[in-house]
């Protein structure tokens, strides 16, 4: 049997489905026409992209600002160039997710889910490649104030993220969460290569990326669960 | 390609608030997703649910749609949310609910026509959702695979990978029930 076969089939079974009620569809037309009127369509999605990927920035720049960039002064131009063009790179694709995954039927990349693992990978290597001392001191403590502070920045910066998306309609709850999660943790990272002076490879590795981890699996819990609770449409 | 800027352009007018195209797209495409719910063997009660609230986000959303966007991925990907989230509901609620006698409302076909056949409704059934719901936008409602894959949030090779699989357990199915397996070719 050939293919064109298995479509005529397909085909005749499609034609002989059951046709709708007439009636349910005087209703729904009805119903969408009592309540119709203008509704402006979202802005070009480059525009959208760049928004979010700038929100990201400036967010950073001024959280670093306010804590003190001495991270980046610290930092040689063969280390700023290598971390800065991988963080802009995965804004910008974080950045077109979140805004695919908030108009259905997009084009999309890759998967959010794709996306954090690769990230994580990304800057753990650039982080490898640049930073040699592997000393501990104070690994936690210090540790944990990098956490809070990059995951204190990525709060505004999700809240910032999702007013630019307010207007869209996730088809995927838990996907656009991880999505926007992961754009707002890369701008807490951000802040913290600006910021951070502590060049220690396992504290840059496991303590700045967790920020990345940690805000993603956040954003994509939150969706989840409010995607969850969205009451469903009261119908005709 | 022509139908395609035809429903561009009744979207268009339907974002400003022309009743005649909203009444225009709903008779249009309301077939095509129907069949779509109905490929799920889905009840026809329960496929008159799922359109119905299609119908209701869709206009809700409409605001999502951007013109000169291809209007089926938009759409499918609507209705393909209200699908699952109509599923999962379903499921949980199964074990508080009693079931009817089986098979009380399928659709029978209409005087006249050509009967789908209960063996291939139990042909599509045995195919993974992943790979009917493929099988029904590529063939039932005649989408692209481009447009397959934005509605279904995958890649075009996922989706080819997926009607290839779905194709051959269909000639495999299909062999079973007397007809000559000759080896086709690929998904075009």
């Amino acid at each position: 049997m050939k293919d064109r076969d298995i479509d005529e089939i397909l085909r005749r079974a499609a034609d002989g489905a059951p046709e709708i009620d007439p009636a349910l569809l005087d209703r729904v037309s009805q119903s969408i026409g009592s309540s119709l009127r203008p509704v402006r369509p979202p802005p070009p999605a480059w525009v959208l992209r760049a928004g979010l990927a700038l929100i990201c920035g400036a967010v950073a720049a001024a959280g670093a600002l306010l804590l003190r960039p001495y991270g980046i002064l610290k930092m040689s131009g063969w280390e700023i160039a290598p971390i800065f063009s991988v963080l802009a790179t995965l804004i910008w694709i974080a950045a077109v997710l979140s805004v695919a995954e908030t108009i259905p039927g997009s084009r999309r990349p890759m998967a959010p889910w794709i996306l954090l693992p690769a990230g994580c990978i990304g800057l753990a290597l650039v982080f490898a490649l640049l930073f040699h001392d592997y000393g501990t001191e104070r690994f936690v403590s210090q540790g944990v104030k990098c956490l809070t502070a990059g995951l204190a920045l990525a709060l505004p910066a999700s809240i910032a993220a999702g007013l630019v998306l307010r207007r869209g309609f996730a088809v995927s709850p838990a996907a656009a969460g991880l999505a926007i999660g992961t754009l707002a943790g890369l701008a807490g990272v951000t802040m913290l290569e600006l910021h951070c002076p502590n060049f220690e490879a396992p504290h840059v590795m496991v303590w700045h990326i967790a920020v990345l981890a940690t805000s993603a699996a956040v954003g994509a819990l939150v969706a989840w669960t409010t995607g969850a609770k969205r009451p469903p449409h009261p119908g005709l | 390609m022509g139908s395609e800027l035809d429903l561009q352009g009744l979207m268009a007018r339907y974002q400003q608030g022309d009743r005649d195209a909203a009444t225009a797209l709903v008779h249009r495409l309301s077939p095509q997703l129907y069949r779509f719910f109905l490929v799920k063997v889905v009840s026809r009660r329960h496929a008159d649910d799922l359109l119905q609230e299609t119908w209701m986000r869709i206009h809700e959303v409409r605001h999502t749609y951007r013109c000169g966007e291809p209007v089926l991925p938009w759409l499918y990907a609507i209705a393909r949310h209200i699908r699952v989230d109509h599923y999962r509901k379903a499921f949980r609620s199964e074990g508080r609910e009693q079931p009817l006698e089986a098979g009380d409302d399928i659709g029978a076909p209409p005087p006249g026509r050509p009967a789908p056949t209960a063996d291939l409704q139990a042909l599509l059934a045995t195919l993974p959702d992943s790979q009917r719901e493929v099988i029904a936008m590529l063939k039932v409602s005649g989408m692209s695979l481009e447009e397959v894959a934005r509605a279904t949030r995958s890649s075009v090779g996922s989706v080819k990978q997926k009607a290839h699989r779905a194709y051959e357990k269909l000639r495999k199915g299909l062999a079973g029930m007397g007809m000559p397996n000759v080896r086709g070719r690929g998904i075009s």
